[in-house]
Protein backbone atom coordinates (compact mmCIF):
# COMPACT_ATOMS: atom_id res chain seq x y z
CA UNK A 1 0.00 0.00 0.00
CA UNK A 2 1.44 3.47 -0.96
CA UNK A 3 -0.21 6.85 -0.55
CA UNK A 4 -0.94 8.50 -4.24
CA UNK A 5 -2.47 11.50 -3.57
CA UNK A 6 -1.59 13.82 -0.15
CA UNK A 7 -3.00 16.93 0.69
CA UNK A 8 -3.05 19.40 3.66
CA UNK A 9 -5.26 22.12 4.98
CA UNK A 10 -5.02 24.88 7.80
CA UNK A 11 -7.73 25.80 9.80
CA UNK A 12 -7.94 28.69 12.07
CA UNK A 13 -9.44 28.96 15.53
CA UNK A 14 -12.79 30.84 15.41
CA UNK A 15 -12.72 31.60 11.42
CA UNK A 16 -16.24 31.36 10.95
CA UNK A 17 -16.05 33.21 7.63
CA UNK A 18 -14.10 30.60 5.64
CA UNK A 19 -15.74 27.67 7.64
CA UNK A 20 -16.57 24.94 5.21
CA UNK A 21 -13.62 26.08 2.55
CA UNK A 22 -11.73 22.87 4.01
CA UNK A 23 -14.18 20.56 3.14
CA UNK A 24 -15.45 22.29 0.02
CA UNK A 25 -11.48 21.48 -1.45
CA UNK A 26 -11.53 17.93 0.05
CA UNK A 27 -14.71 17.09 -1.75
CA UNK A 28 -14.11 18.86 -4.98
CA UNK A 29 -10.57 16.84 -5.06
CA UNK A 30 -12.37 13.41 -4.40
CA UNK A 31 -14.90 14.26 -7.04
CA UNK A 32 -12.27 15.61 -9.40
CA UNK A 33 -11.10 11.58 -9.11
CA UNK A 34 -14.27 10.63 -9.45
CA UNK A 35 -15.15 8.90 -6.35
CA UNK A 36 -18.29 7.50 -6.08
CA UNK A 37 -21.03 10.17 -4.71
CA UNK A 38 -22.29 7.83 -2.11
CA UNK A 39 -19.27 7.38 -0.55
CA UNK A 40 -18.45 10.80 -1.27
CA UNK A 41 -21.55 11.62 0.47
CA UNK A 42 -20.66 10.30 3.79
CA UNK A 43 -16.96 11.59 3.20
CA UNK A 44 -18.32 15.45 3.59
CA UNK A 45 -20.58 15.03 5.89
CA UNK A 46 -17.93 14.15 8.08
CA UNK A 47 -15.18 16.56 6.73
CA UNK A 48 -17.27 19.00 7.48
CA UNK A 49 -18.10 18.18 10.91
CA UNK A 50 -15.03 17.70 11.66
CA UNK A 51 -14.05 20.87 10.36
CA UNK A 52 -16.04 23.11 12.34
CA UNK A 53 -15.08 21.08 15.54
CA UNK A 54 -11.83 22.49 14.91
CA UNK A 55 -13.36 26.13 14.59
CA UNK A 56 -15.58 26.62 17.56
CA UNK A 57 -13.91 24.10 20.42
CA UNK A 58 -10.38 23.76 19.42
CA UNK A 59 -7.68 26.51 18.59
CA UNK A 60 -7.65 25.49 14.68
CA UNK A 61 -5.69 22.90 13.48
CA UNK A 62 -4.46 21.06 10.23
CA UNK A 63 -6.69 18.62 8.13
CA UNK A 64 -4.43 15.96 5.99
CA UNK A 65 -6.01 14.49 3.19
CA UNK A 66 -4.40 10.78 1.80
CA UNK A 67 -5.21 9.00 -0.71
CA UNK A 68 -4.07 5.25 -0.65
CA UNK A 69 -3.60 2.63 -4.20
CA UNK A 70 -5.67 0.27 -2.12
CA UNK A 71 -8.78 2.40 -2.69
CA UNK A 72 -8.50 3.63 1.14
CA UNK A 73 -8.97 7.81 1.66
CA UNK A 74 -7.59 8.40 5.50
CA UNK A 75 -8.84 12.15 7.01
CA UNK A 76 -6.82 13.22 9.93
CA UNK A 77 -7.81 16.03 12.24
CA UNK A 78 -4.87 17.19 14.16
CA UNK A 79 -5.22 20.38 16.57
CA UNK A 80 -3.58 21.64 19.24
CA UNK A 81 -5.33 21.54 22.29
CA UNK A 82 -7.14 22.26 24.73
CA UNK A 83 -8.63 18.33 23.85
CA UNK A 84 -12.21 16.68 25.07
CA UNK A 85 -12.70 16.61 28.76
CA UNK A 86 -15.39 13.75 28.37
CA UNK A 87 -14.96 12.21 25.53
CA UNK A 88 -17.90 9.47 26.68
CA UNK A 89 -20.10 12.85 27.01
CA UNK A 90 -18.56 13.84 23.56
CA UNK A 91 -20.21 11.17 21.99
CA UNK A 92 -23.55 11.01 23.87
CA UNK A 93 -25.71 12.45 20.99
CA UNK A 94 -27.05 15.96 21.72
CA UNK A 95 -24.51 17.30 24.23
CA UNK A 96 -22.29 20.12 23.34
CA UNK A 97 -20.02 22.50 24.47
CA UNK A 98 -20.55 25.04 22.00
CA UNK A 99 -20.42 28.65 22.76
CA UNK A 100 -23.32 31.33 22.26
CA UNK A 101 -21.69 32.65 19.47
CA UNK A 102 -21.16 29.94 17.85
CA UNK A 103 -25.20 28.59 18.65
CA UNK A 104 -25.98 31.55 17.31
CA UNK A 105 -24.42 30.88 14.08
CA UNK A 106 -26.36 27.53 13.52
CA UNK A 107 -23.41 25.42 15.07
CA UNK A 108 -22.95 23.20 18.17
CA UNK A 109 -26.39 20.78 18.00
CA UNK A 110 -24.12 17.97 19.86
CA UNK A 111 -24.30 16.19 17.05
CA UNK A 112 -21.30 16.18 15.59
CA UNK A 113 -18.92 13.61 16.69
CA UNK A 114 -21.87 10.85 16.50
CA UNK A 115 -22.77 11.69 13.01
CA UNK A 116 -18.69 11.80 12.13
CA UNK A 117 -18.71 8.23 13.69
CA UNK A 118 -22.02 7.06 12.07
CA UNK A 119 -20.73 7.73 8.42
CA UNK A 120 -17.20 6.57 8.69
CA UNK A 121 -16.21 3.58 8.23
CA UNK A 122 -13.24 3.15 10.77
CA UNK A 123 -13.43 6.31 13.50
CA UNK A 124 -10.23 6.54 15.61
CA UNK A 125 -9.76 9.88 18.46
CA UNK A 126 -6.72 10.54 20.65
CA UNK A 127 -7.05 13.31 22.97
CA UNK A 128 -5.55 14.84 25.47
CA UNK A 129 -4.73 18.55 26.67
CA UNK A 130 -2.16 19.42 24.66
CA UNK A 131 -4.22 18.01 21.48
CA UNK A 132 -6.91 16.15 19.74
CA UNK A 133 -6.39 13.54 16.73
CA UNK A 134 -9.02 12.03 14.73
CA UNK A 135 -8.61 9.61 12.76
CA UNK A 136 -11.36 8.48 9.62
CA UNK A 137 -10.80 5.84 6.72
CA UNK A 138 -13.54 5.28 3.75
CA UNK A 139 -12.86 2.59 1.68
CA UNK A 140 -13.57 4.21 -2.24
CA UNK A 141 -13.59 1.09 -4.07
CA UNK A 142 -15.55 -1.98 -3.37
CA UNK B 1 -32.27 15.41 -22.88
CA UNK B 2 -30.42 17.29 -25.85
CA UNK B 3 -29.13 20.82 -26.30
CA UNK B 4 -31.77 23.17 -28.04
CA UNK B 5 -28.95 25.55 -28.62
CA UNK B 6 -28.05 26.41 -32.03
CA UNK B 7 -24.71 27.87 -33.08
CA UNK B 8 -24.41 30.77 -35.35
CA UNK B 9 -21.15 30.79 -37.05
CA UNK B 10 -21.41 33.88 -38.61
CA UNK B 11 -22.25 35.60 -35.34
CA UNK B 12 -19.29 34.65 -33.54
CA UNK B 13 -16.58 36.90 -32.27
CA UNK B 14 -14.50 33.73 -30.25
CA UNK B 15 -14.45 36.44 -27.69
CA UNK B 16 -15.18 32.83 -25.52
CA UNK B 17 -17.84 34.38 -22.97
CA UNK B 18 -20.47 31.08 -23.52
CA UNK B 19 -17.40 29.01 -23.06
CA UNK B 20 -17.11 30.89 -19.74
CA UNK B 21 -20.79 31.11 -18.92
CA UNK B 22 -21.59 27.28 -18.93
CA UNK B 23 -21.85 25.16 -15.69
CA UNK B 24 -21.37 22.43 -16.98
CA UNK B 25 -18.01 22.46 -19.36
CA UNK B 26 -20.57 21.70 -22.06
CA UNK B 27 -19.25 24.48 -24.99
CA UNK B 28 -15.62 24.36 -26.56
CA UNK B 29 -14.02 26.06 -29.07
CA UNK B 30 -12.58 23.74 -31.68
CA UNK B 31 -11.21 24.69 -35.19
CA UNK B 32 -12.08 28.63 -34.36
CA UNK B 33 -16.06 27.34 -33.86
CA UNK B 34 -17.88 26.38 -31.10
CA UNK B 35 -18.66 23.21 -30.05
CA UNK B 36 -21.82 22.06 -27.87
CA UNK B 37 -21.72 18.42 -26.23
CA UNK B 38 -25.06 17.54 -26.04
CA UNK B 39 -24.83 15.09 -23.31
CA UNK B 40 -23.41 17.73 -20.77
CA UNK B 41 -25.57 20.75 -21.85
CA UNK B 42 -28.33 21.68 -19.17
CA UNK B 43 -30.64 23.81 -21.68
CA UNK B 44 -30.11 26.76 -19.03
CA UNK B 45 -29.39 29.13 -21.27
CA UNK B 46 -26.56 31.24 -19.33
CA UNK B 47 -24.33 31.20 -22.60
CA UNK B 48 -26.72 32.72 -24.99
CA UNK B 49 -26.99 35.16 -22.34
CA UNK B 50 -23.10 35.86 -22.01
CA UNK B 51 -23.31 36.38 -25.89
CA UNK B 52 -23.82 39.90 -26.94
CA UNK B 53 -23.56 38.99 -30.56
CA UNK B 54 -26.74 36.84 -30.59
CA UNK B 55 -24.44 33.92 -32.00
CA UNK B 56 -26.34 30.99 -29.41
CA UNK B 57 -30.62 30.71 -29.22
CA UNK B 58 -32.33 28.47 -28.37
CA UNK B 59 -34.62 26.81 -31.11
CA UNK B 60 -38.15 25.56 -30.70
CA UNK B 61 -40.94 24.22 -33.24
CA UNK B 62 -41.87 26.59 -35.37
CA UNK B 63 -46.18 26.78 -36.42
CA UNK B 64 -46.17 25.04 -39.54
CA UNK B 65 -45.80 21.88 -38.06
CA UNK B 66 -49.73 22.34 -36.94
CA UNK B 67 -49.80 21.14 -40.21
CA UNK B 68 -48.47 17.57 -39.56
CA UNK B 69 -51.52 16.47 -37.52
CA UNK B 70 -55.00 15.91 -37.63
CA UNK B 71 -55.97 17.45 -34.14
CA UNK B 72 -53.88 20.00 -32.54
CA UNK B 73 -53.86 21.21 -28.90
CA UNK B 74 -51.54 23.91 -26.89
CA UNK B 75 -50.60 23.96 -23.51
CA UNK B 76 -50.54 27.13 -21.52
CA UNK B 77 -48.13 27.10 -18.35
CA UNK B 78 -48.95 29.29 -15.77
CA UNK B 79 -45.63 31.28 -16.21
CA UNK B 80 -47.24 32.15 -19.48
CA UNK B 81 -50.64 33.78 -17.91
CA UNK B 82 -49.18 36.07 -15.84
CA UNK B 83 -48.66 38.56 -18.08
CA UNK B 84 -52.50 39.02 -18.11
CA UNK B 85 -53.64 40.99 -15.57
CA UNK B 86 -56.96 40.04 -15.64
CA UNK B 87 -59.15 36.99 -16.30
CA UNK B 88 -60.61 38.40 -19.12
CA UNK B 89 -57.48 39.01 -20.45
CA UNK B 90 -55.82 35.54 -20.00
CA UNK B 91 -59.06 34.85 -22.15
CA UNK B 92 -58.17 37.19 -24.99
CA UNK B 93 -54.48 35.63 -24.49
CA UNK B 94 -55.96 32.08 -24.81
CA UNK B 95 -58.90 33.31 -27.83
CA UNK B 96 -55.74 34.15 -30.05
CA UNK B 97 -53.66 31.37 -29.48
CA UNK B 98 -56.42 29.23 -30.42
CA UNK B 99 -56.38 31.54 -33.63
CA UNK B 100 -53.20 30.43 -34.39
CA UNK B 101 -54.69 27.15 -35.80
CA UNK B 102 -55.02 24.87 -32.43
CA UNK B 103 -58.32 22.93 -32.15
CA UNK B 104 -58.09 23.43 -28.52
CA UNK B 105 -56.34 25.54 -26.13
CA UNK B 106 -55.49 24.13 -22.66
CA UNK B 107 -54.19 25.76 -19.49
CA UNK B 108 -52.45 23.04 -16.72
CA UNK B 109 -52.37 25.15 -13.77
CA UNK B 110 -53.96 22.44 -12.27
CA UNK B 111 -51.77 19.36 -12.97
CA UNK B 112 -48.82 22.36 -11.74
CA UNK B 113 -50.60 22.60 -8.27
CA UNK B 114 -51.69 19.31 -7.79
CA UNK B 115 -47.44 18.13 -8.45
CA UNK B 116 -46.74 21.26 -5.85
CA UNK B 117 -48.87 19.52 -3.55
CA UNK B 118 -47.57 15.71 -4.42
CA UNK B 119 -43.81 17.32 -3.78
CA UNK B 120 -44.79 18.58 -0.84
CA UNK B 121 -46.50 15.90 0.64
CA UNK B 122 -43.65 13.56 -0.33
CA UNK B 123 -41.20 15.87 1.62
CA UNK B 124 -43.09 16.16 4.96
CA UNK B 125 -43.41 12.21 5.05
CA UNK B 126 -39.99 11.36 4.04
CA UNK B 127 -37.78 10.52 7.01
CA UNK B 128 -34.72 12.28 7.02
CA UNK B 129 -33.07 14.67 4.46
CA UNK B 130 -34.54 17.75 2.80
CA UNK B 131 -35.78 16.77 -0.91
CA UNK B 132 -35.55 18.74 -3.64
CA UNK B 133 -38.42 19.76 -5.69
CA UNK B 134 -38.28 18.42 -9.37
CA UNK B 135 -40.76 21.26 -11.42
CA UNK B 136 -37.46 22.57 -13.38
CA UNK B 137 -35.57 20.57 -15.91
CA UNK B 138 -31.90 23.05 -15.18
CA UNK B 139 -32.02 22.08 -11.34
CA UNK B 140 -32.34 18.19 -12.28
CA UNK B 141 -30.00 18.17 -14.91
CA UNK B 142 -27.26 20.63 -12.52
CA UNK B 143 -27.95 17.71 -9.81
CA UNK B 144 -26.59 15.25 -11.91
CA UNK B 145 -23.79 16.80 -13.60
CA UNK B 146 -22.50 18.68 -10.60
CA UNK B 147 -23.83 17.29 -7.79
CA UNK B 148 -24.09 13.28 -8.12
CA UNK B 149 -24.21 13.25 -4.34
CA UNK B 150 -28.18 14.66 -4.06
CA UNK B 151 -29.36 12.56 -7.20
CA UNK B 152 -31.40 10.22 -4.50
CA UNK B 153 -33.01 13.56 -3.13
CA UNK B 154 -34.76 14.61 -6.11
CA UNK B 155 -38.32 14.13 -5.73
CA UNK B 156 -39.47 11.12 -8.48
CA UNK B 157 -42.26 13.33 -9.83
CA UNK B 158 -42.41 14.31 -13.64
CA UNK B 159 -42.83 17.32 -15.03
CA UNK B 160 -46.50 19.47 -15.70
CA UNK B 161 -45.91 19.35 -19.20
CA UNK B 162 -45.53 15.65 -19.29
CA UNK B 163 -48.17 14.86 -16.86
CA UNK B 164 -51.13 17.36 -18.58
CA UNK B 165 -49.59 15.96 -22.62
CA UNK B 166 -50.23 12.37 -20.83
CA UNK B 167 -53.75 13.22 -19.94
CA UNK B 168 -54.72 14.80 -23.01
CA UNK B 169 -53.15 11.83 -25.27
CA UNK B 170 -55.33 9.66 -23.35
CA UNK B 171 -58.88 11.74 -23.70
CA UNK B 172 -58.18 12.90 -27.54
CA UNK B 173 -57.64 8.56 -28.46
CA UNK B 174 -60.34 8.77 -31.24
CA UNK B 175 -59.21 12.53 -32.70
CA UNK B 176 -56.33 10.91 -35.17
CA UNK B 177 -53.06 11.86 -35.36
CA UNK B 178 -53.09 14.54 -32.36
CA UNK B 179 -50.16 16.92 -32.03
CA UNK B 180 -49.12 18.02 -28.88
CA UNK B 181 -47.50 21.57 -28.58
CA UNK B 182 -46.27 23.35 -25.31
CA UNK B 183 -45.78 26.80 -24.84
CA UNK B 184 -42.42 27.58 -23.15
CA UNK B 185 -41.22 30.03 -21.36
CA UNK B 186 -37.58 29.35 -21.09
CA UNK B 187 -34.99 26.95 -23.01
CA UNK B 188 -34.90 24.48 -20.61
CA UNK B 189 -39.06 23.39 -20.70
CA UNK B 190 -38.29 23.72 -24.77
CA UNK B 191 -36.25 20.13 -24.62
CA UNK B 192 -38.78 18.69 -23.21
CA UNK B 193 -40.80 17.90 -26.50
CA UNK B 194 -40.05 14.67 -29.19
CA UNK B 195 -39.08 17.17 -32.23
CA UNK B 196 -36.97 18.76 -33.49
CA UNK B 197 -34.42 17.46 -31.04
CA UNK B 198 -35.43 13.64 -31.26
CA UNK B 199 -36.11 13.36 -27.16
CA UNK B 200 -38.19 9.95 -27.73
CA UNK B 201 -39.12 9.70 -24.28
CA UNK B 202 -41.16 12.96 -24.07
CA UNK B 203 -45.16 12.78 -24.57
CA UNK B 204 -45.34 16.01 -26.20
CA UNK B 205 -44.76 16.48 -29.80
CA UNK B 206 -43.49 19.99 -29.80
CA UNK B 207 -42.40 22.98 -27.42
CA UNK B 208 -42.79 26.60 -29.06
CA UNK B 209 -40.64 29.59 -27.93
CA UNK B 210 -43.26 31.90 -26.84
CA UNK B 211 -40.79 34.89 -28.14
CA UNK B 212 -41.23 33.57 -31.53
CA UNK B 213 -44.77 33.02 -31.47
CA UNK B 214 -45.73 36.50 -29.67
CA UNK B 215 -45.57 38.83 -33.26
CA UNK B 216 -48.60 36.25 -34.07
CA UNK B 217 -50.21 36.30 -31.06
CA UNK B 218 -50.19 40.01 -30.70
CA UNK B 219 -52.07 40.15 -33.75
CA UNK B 220 -55.07 37.86 -32.68
CA UNK B 221 -55.20 40.11 -29.52
CA UNK B 222 -58.92 41.50 -28.75
CA UNK B 223 -60.44 39.56 -31.04
CA UNK B 224 -62.04 37.71 -29.06
CA UNK B 225 -62.46 35.70 -25.80
CA UNK B 226 -62.66 31.90 -24.42
CA UNK B 227 -63.78 31.30 -20.89
CA UNK B 228 -60.95 30.77 -18.51
CA UNK B 229 -60.30 29.81 -15.07
CA UNK B 230 -57.12 28.64 -13.27
CA UNK B 231 -55.41 27.12 -10.09
CA UNK B 232 -54.26 29.03 -7.43
CA UNK B 233 -51.41 26.56 -6.26
CA UNK B 234 -50.98 26.43 -9.98
CA UNK B 235 -50.35 29.64 -10.86
CA UNK B 236 -48.03 30.25 -7.51
CA UNK B 237 -45.94 27.48 -8.18
CA UNK B 238 -44.23 29.00 -10.47
CA UNK B 239 -42.88 32.04 -8.60
CA UNK B 240 -41.14 31.54 -5.28
CA UNK B 241 -42.28 34.53 -3.54
CA UNK B 242 -45.77 33.01 -3.92
CA UNK B 243 -45.26 29.69 -3.54
CA UNK B 244 -47.04 28.29 0.33
CA UNK B 245 -44.58 29.33 2.63
CA UNK B 246 -43.64 27.50 5.84
CA UNK B 247 -40.45 26.80 8.19
CA UNK B 248 -40.01 23.59 6.42
CA UNK B 249 -39.90 24.70 2.96
CA UNK B 250 -37.11 26.59 1.34
CA UNK B 251 -37.31 28.35 -2.02
CA UNK B 252 -34.84 30.40 -3.61
CA UNK B 253 -34.29 31.83 -7.42
CA UNK B 254 -30.96 33.03 -9.11
CA UNK B 255 -28.56 30.62 -10.67
CA UNK B 256 -25.54 31.66 -7.83
CA UNK B 257 -27.66 31.05 -5.34
CA UNK B 258 -28.87 27.95 -6.16
CA UNK B 259 -25.29 26.00 -6.49
CA UNK B 260 -24.79 28.08 -2.76
CA UNK B 261 -27.90 25.72 -1.77
CA UNK B 262 -27.08 22.70 -3.18
CA UNK B 263 -23.59 23.24 -2.21
CA UNK B 264 -25.06 23.15 1.57
CA UNK B 265 -27.38 20.67 0.87
CA UNK B 266 -24.29 18.26 0.15
CA UNK B 267 -22.90 18.61 3.92
CA UNK B 268 -26.31 17.54 4.98
CA UNK B 269 -26.67 21.01 6.30
CA UNK B 270 -30.19 22.04 5.43
CA UNK B 271 -31.54 18.75 7.13
CA UNK B 272 -33.76 21.24 8.73
CA UNK B 273 -36.00 21.83 5.77
CA UNK B 274 -38.04 19.51 4.00
CA UNK B 275 -38.32 20.70 0.92
CA UNK B 276 -36.20 22.55 -1.36
CA UNK B 277 -37.71 23.91 -4.24
CA UNK B 278 -34.90 26.22 -6.32
CA UNK B 279 -35.24 28.47 -9.71
CA UNK B 280 -31.76 28.89 -12.09
CA UNK B 281 -34.13 31.92 -13.26
CA UNK B 282 -34.74 35.06 -10.98
CA UNK B 283 -38.23 35.32 -9.84
CA UNK B 284 -38.24 31.79 -11.02
CA UNK B 285 -40.48 30.42 -13.94
CA UNK B 286 -41.81 33.35 -14.63
CA UNK B 287 -38.26 35.19 -15.17
CA UNK B 288 -37.80 32.59 -18.06
CA UNK B 289 -35.86 34.15 -21.00
CA UNK B 290 -38.12 33.29 -23.20
CA UNK B 291 -40.56 35.37 -21.93
CA UNK B 292 -41.30 38.96 -23.43
CA UNK B 293 -42.73 40.74 -19.92
CA UNK B 294 -40.13 41.94 -16.94
CA UNK B 295 -40.65 39.49 -14.18
CA UNK B 296 -40.15 42.27 -11.67
CA UNK B 297 -43.50 43.72 -13.30
CA UNK B 298 -45.49 40.51 -14.24
CA UNK B 299 -45.17 39.62 -10.35
CA UNK B 300 -47.79 42.01 -9.41
CA UNK B 301 -50.24 40.40 -12.02
CA UNK B 302 -50.04 36.91 -9.82
CA UNK B 303 -51.91 38.82 -6.96
CA UNK B 304 -55.11 39.73 -8.95
CA UNK B 305 -55.28 36.34 -10.41
CA UNK B 306 -55.25 34.15 -7.90
CA UNK B 307 -57.88 36.30 -5.85
CA UNK B 308 -59.84 34.92 -9.29
CA UNK B 309 -58.96 31.62 -9.81
CA UNK B 310 -61.15 29.04 -7.97
CA UNK B 311 -59.78 25.75 -9.59
CA UNK B 312 -58.93 22.92 -7.71
CA UNK B 313 -55.91 21.62 -8.35
CA UNK B 314 -55.83 18.26 -10.28
CA UNK B 315 -56.71 14.49 -9.13
CA UNK B 316 -54.65 12.68 -10.93
CA UNK B 317 -53.74 9.09 -9.78
CA UNK B 318 -49.76 8.71 -8.20
CA UNK B 319 -48.79 6.93 -11.15
CA UNK B 320 -49.21 9.13 -13.80
CA UNK B 321 -46.86 11.81 -12.10
CA UNK B 322 -44.15 9.42 -10.69
CA UNK B 323 -41.54 8.98 -12.49
CA UNK B 324 -38.25 7.05 -11.90
CA UNK B 325 -36.33 8.95 -14.79
CA UNK B 326 -35.01 11.85 -12.88
CA UNK B 327 -32.47 10.30 -10.23
CA UNK B 328 -30.43 7.89 -12.66
CA UNK B 329 -26.49 9.04 -12.54
CA UNK B 330 -23.98 8.20 -15.29
CA UNK B 331 -22.16 5.49 -14.33
CA UNK B 332 -18.14 5.10 -13.84
CA UNK B 333 -17.45 2.78 -15.11
CA UNK B 334 -13.51 2.82 -14.25
CA UNK B 335 -11.88 0.95 -11.50
CA UNK B 336 -10.31 2.87 -8.56
CA UNK B 337 -6.99 1.97 -10.14
CA UNK B 338 -8.22 3.48 -13.41
CA UNK B 339 -9.40 6.75 -11.59
CA UNK B 340 -6.42 7.62 -9.83
CA UNK B 341 -3.86 7.02 -12.60
CA UNK B 342 -5.63 9.34 -15.35
CA UNK B 343 -6.74 11.82 -11.84
CA UNK B 344 -2.55 11.86 -11.57
CA UNK B 345 -1.78 12.46 -15.18
CA UNK B 346 -4.14 15.14 -15.49
CA UNK B 347 -2.82 17.11 -12.27
CA UNK B 348 1.05 15.71 -13.77
CA UNK B 349 -0.24 17.96 -17.28
CA UNK B 350 -1.86 20.67 -14.94
CA UNK B 351 1.57 21.87 -13.06
CA UNK B 352 2.89 22.57 -16.32
CA UNK B 353 -0.29 24.52 -17.63
CA UNK B 354 -0.33 28.97 -16.45
CA UNK B 355 -3.35 28.17 -14.15
CA UNK B 356 -4.92 31.15 -15.44
CA UNK B 357 -8.72 29.68 -17.16
CA UNK B 358 -8.18 32.26 -19.66
CA UNK B 359 -10.17 29.56 -21.86
CA UNK B 360 -7.93 30.76 -24.91
CA UNK B 361 -7.14 27.30 -26.24
CA UNK B 362 -11.03 26.36 -26.54
CA UNK B 363 -11.23 25.11 -23.14
CA UNK B 364 -13.02 26.15 -19.82
CA UNK B 365 -10.26 26.14 -17.58
CA UNK B 366 -7.01 24.52 -17.36
CA UNK B 367 -8.06 21.57 -15.61
CA UNK B 368 -10.16 20.84 -18.71
CA UNK B 369 -7.25 21.63 -21.09
CA UNK B 370 -5.23 18.67 -18.85
CA UNK B 371 -7.80 16.00 -18.92
CA UNK B 372 -8.04 16.77 -22.93
CA UNK B 373 -3.84 16.36 -23.18
CA UNK B 374 -4.09 13.31 -20.76
CA UNK B 375 -6.86 11.90 -23.58
CA UNK B 376 -4.69 12.78 -26.29
CA UNK B 377 -7.30 15.55 -28.11
CA UNK B 378 -5.12 17.93 -27.53
CA UNK B 379 -0.86 19.01 -27.09
CA UNK B 380 0.62 21.28 -24.88
CA UNK B 381 1.48 23.57 -27.55
CA UNK B 382 -1.94 24.38 -27.70
CA UNK B 383 -2.16 26.68 -24.40
CA UNK B 384 -1.49 29.98 -26.26
CA UNK B 385 0.61 31.03 -22.93
CA UNK B 386 2.66 28.35 -22.94
CA UNK B 387 3.45 28.49 -26.63
CA UNK B 388 4.19 32.11 -26.54
CA UNK B 389 6.37 31.36 -23.33
CA UNK B 390 8.23 28.89 -25.82
CA UNK B 391 8.69 32.05 -28.59
CA UNK B 392 9.95 34.04 -25.97
CA UNK B 393 12.64 32.17 -24.52
CA UNK B 394 13.64 31.06 -27.98
CA UNK B 395 14.00 34.66 -29.27
CA UNK B 396 15.90 35.20 -25.96
CA UNK B 397 18.40 32.24 -26.56
CA UNK B 398 19.15 34.05 -30.43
Amino acid sequence: MSVILHKVYVVERDDYANAGMVSSSVKQTLAQIGIDPKILRNIAVACYEAEINMIIHAYGGAVSLDVSDDGIIHLVFKDPGPGIPDLEKAMTPGWSTASEKARAMGFGAGMGLVNIKRVSDTFDIKTSPSGTTLTLTFKASI
Amino acid sequence: MSSVVTYTLSRCVKCMKCVKACPSGALTMENSRINIRHDRCLNCGRCITACHNQGLLAKGSTLDDIKCYDYTVAMIPSALIHDCSSLGEAGELFYAIKMLGFDEVVDITAIEGQLMQEAQLLAESSPESSLISSVCPVINRLIETNYPMLLNSVVPLNYPSEVAAKQIRRRTKDKGNVGIFNFCECEAKLALAKYPYGNKQYEVDHSLAIVDIFPKIKQNMHQGSIPVEFCREGLQSCNPAMMLQKPEYLTADGFDKVNNILGLAEFQLLNQFKLLTLFPCFNGCIGGHLLWGNSYLTKNNIHALTDTSRKKPAEIEFDDLYTADLSKSADDKRSFQEKMEFFSKVNEQLEKLPGYDCSACGMQTCRNMAEEIVRGNKTINDCRIHAAMKEKVKHAGK
